[in-house]
């Protein structure tokens, strides 16, 4: 593992492909690191209109092997297989050809004998609600991962309420993108614990049944389609919408409220001016037990400050692996309970895959952290 | 490894009914040098499956070459009629310095006697830039030139099946030795045909197009050099997939092809 890209002619699969992750580039930069490691140090990088020009007619495939590491002694071997989604098209108007894609990256995960595929970003997006639409699958299992990212994204709000001195249970909480898998889940896991609710979505009869979900419950909950109509500020946010580009303002929020940009691509704008925000990037995990790229991908398919972090929805799929247990965890639209929320935590616990230091785009919001040996923060294995 | 799911094109509709394209005579002197590298293609191919006849032991691949010789023949002279319907002679030069080099890359397989070499070159290297190109060049051509191009896009993707057999299961004999070669093939002809797939040709005139290098004007006609590239890149790399080579490592060579 870990070998040059420029030096290799043919590379021996493993035997076993345990897992395979799905996943797209967010950004040209993104792109242009994975080809420039594909490419190797010793070749002029491809010049951005050439990347541009080129990556659109790339087939989905496998970019790199990857192993990941149990803190319980096992280990599981995967393929990360980029469905090359041009990271400009996004939008709607692509749907038919992005999903074309995935279905591509899907066969390819299957064709390589996959026994558990992870669909990361847009790709679960894509799938969540139209499963039918991948291809014929043999013994290979699909789950969206969207339970752990949520177990990370619920974890990430209460650490930073502690950290932050902040009662939840005295919170108005509000979710953008509440109606979709993440966010649903994330309302069902949090909404009992605080005192007010808001729920934003685009789709209006999707947040009545999930309201009248959570009132059902006793839950205080108010739901709008519009940020501007809610009749309280939300003190803790969780941005989780389908967005193609990092372009939410969130407009009128409690003035040091806790902000969770849980989306991928990220959902706040740049330009959104949030007084006093605490902003922390969620639905991330720390793999403790270590991972391994090959060719060397490290900070490249994974960019964050810290080792070894990856998106949630991706580690399901290797914490299942490593578990050994091949299922599709999380499949459809609207079916992440607390329950299998915890479900997914202690399989993942097991494994030494925990909630990721948080950090936001200007680096690590957590001054007091302890860094172990391996270069992890407050790491439970270590501690 | 085939990546079925549809068609993946990139989102730019290049496609155009044939009074937007206005006539084929309007812009024949682009046409001329598409036809000219494309009945270039042709003959070298029919060069390359003639000198395969002389290396072949059995009879029946000796008469099915010489047969491939005769279609790639017969192709470059189906182009030959389309450029005069157009009122354009399209010239053929495949001792111009990239076809050269194709040409010479396929005559070290010969000498070798190197059967399988000269599939990989031929059938899976040049016939998928064939393929990929003539497609696109199909869909935006008026009339019997956009029909000629996408019937005989589609005759040379049979070519493409014929070899897939037999190279599959040279594969399957020894996996390593079979991918080193095609590694081996690919860093020499690919190379070229990179050269030549360049979005500019920098390196001077290609000797193939009548006065200055067409691939500026591809725009005038819904093409651009940048699409036959990626079309050509794309084909490569699906057939390498079909012959059974890591998708992780046919994407490591191909994006480290020179740009």
């Amino acid at each position: 593992m870990g070998d040059s890209a420029a030096g290799v002619t043919t590379r021996g699969r493993p035997s076993e492909i345990d897992f395979a992750l799905i996943g797209h580039q967010e950004s040209w930069r993104a792109a242009a690191d994975v080809l420039a490691v594909l490419r190797g140090a010793q070749r002029t990088p491809l010049p951005d209109d050439e990347i541009k020009d080129l990556l659109p007619w790339i087939p989905p495939r496998a970019v790199c092997h990857v192993e990941a590491a149990s803190i319980a002694g096992r280990t599981a071997c995967g393929l990360y297989i980029e469905s090359f989604i041009p990271p400009d098209r996004l939008e709607p108007a692509y749907v038919c050809e992005n999903l074309a894609r995935v279905r591509g990256a899907a066969a390819y995960a299957i064709e390589a004998g996959a026994k558990i595929v992870s669909l990361g970003g847009f790709s679960s997006i894509l799938i969540e609600g139209n499963f039918d639409q991948l291809p014929e699958r043999g013994d290979t299992v699909f789950t969206t991962g969207n339970t752990l990212t949520v177990a990370l994204i619920v974890q990430g709000i209460r650490k930073m309420c502690a950290l932050e001195g902040r009662d939840i249970e005295s919170s108005t909480l509000l979710i953008v993108g509440a109606t979709g898998d993440v966010g649903s889940g994330c309302a069902r896991c949090l909404a009992p614990l605080v005192r007010h609710v808001l729920l934003n979505a685009r789709n209006k009869e999707r947040l009545h049944r999930l309201a009248a979900e959570l009132q059902a419950d006793g839950v205080d909950v108010e739901i709008a389609t519009d940020l501007r109509e809610f009749s309280a500020e939300a003190d803790v946010v969780i941005c989780a919408a389908s967005l193609a580009s990092p372009s939410l303002l969130l407009g009128r929020i409690a003035p040091n409220a806790i902000v969770c940009d849980a989306g991928y691509p990220k959902n706040l704008s740049p330009r959104a001016e949030m007084r006093g925000a605490k902003v922390f990037f969620g639905g991330l995990g720390q793999i403790t037990g270590g991972m391994r790229f090959a060719p060397d991908f490290r900070g490249v398919l994974n960019r964050h400050p810290f080792p070894d972090v990856v998106h949630g929805c991706l580690l399901e799929g290797m914490a299942l692996a490593l578990e050994r247990r091949f299922e599709a965890f999380s499949q459809g639209r609207g079916f992440i309970t607390p329950e299998r929320v915890e479900e997914i935590e202690t399989i993942a616990a097991r494994h030494g895959i925990y909630l990721a230091p948080l950090y936001n785009g200007d680096g690590p919001v957590e001054r007091h952290s302890v860094i172990c040996s391996s270069g992890h923060f407050d790491c439970a294995a270590c501690a | 490894m085939n990546t079925p799911g549809g068609n993946i094109e990139p989102v730019i509709s290049f496609g155009r009914s044939l009074m937007e394209c206005g006539s084929a005579s309007l812009n024949a002197p682009i046409w001329q040098d598409v036809l000219a590298q494309a009945i270039t293609g042709e003959l070298l191919a029919a060069m390359n499956y003639t000198s395969l006849s002389e290396i072949c032991d059995d009879p029946a691949e000796m008469a099915d070459a010489l047969e491939h010789a005769e279609i790639e023949r017969g192709h470059a002279a189906r182009f030959a009629v389309e450029g005069r319907k157009i009122g354009v002679d399209a010239a053929n030069n495949v001792g111009a310095k990239h076809w050269k080099r194709l040409r010479d890359a396929f005559l070290r397989c010969i000498a070798e006697r190197d059967f399988i070499g000269c599939l990989i070159v031929q059938e899976i290297m040049l016939e998928s830039f064939a393929v990929a190109s003539y497609a696109r060049v199909g869909r935006v051509a008026p009339g019997s030139l956009g029909k000629t191009f996408s019937t005989i896009a589609a005759e040379e993707e049979e070519h493409v099946d014929h070899a897939m057999a037999i190279l599959r299961a040279e594969r399957a004999l020894d996996v390593q030795r079979f991918d080193d070669k095609v590694y081996r093939l690919h860093l020499d002809v690919m190379t070229t045909l990179a050269q030549m797939l360049a979005k500019e040709c920098k390196d001077g005139h290609c000797e193939v197009c009548h006065s200055s290098c067409v691939k500026p004007a591809l725009f005038d006609v819904s093409l651009s050099a940048a699409e036959l590239r990626g079309a050509s890149l794309r084909q490569y790399l699906k057939t390498l997939d079909m012959l059974g080579i890591p998708g992780e490592v046919t994407l490591t060579w191909v994006t480290q092809l020179p740009v």
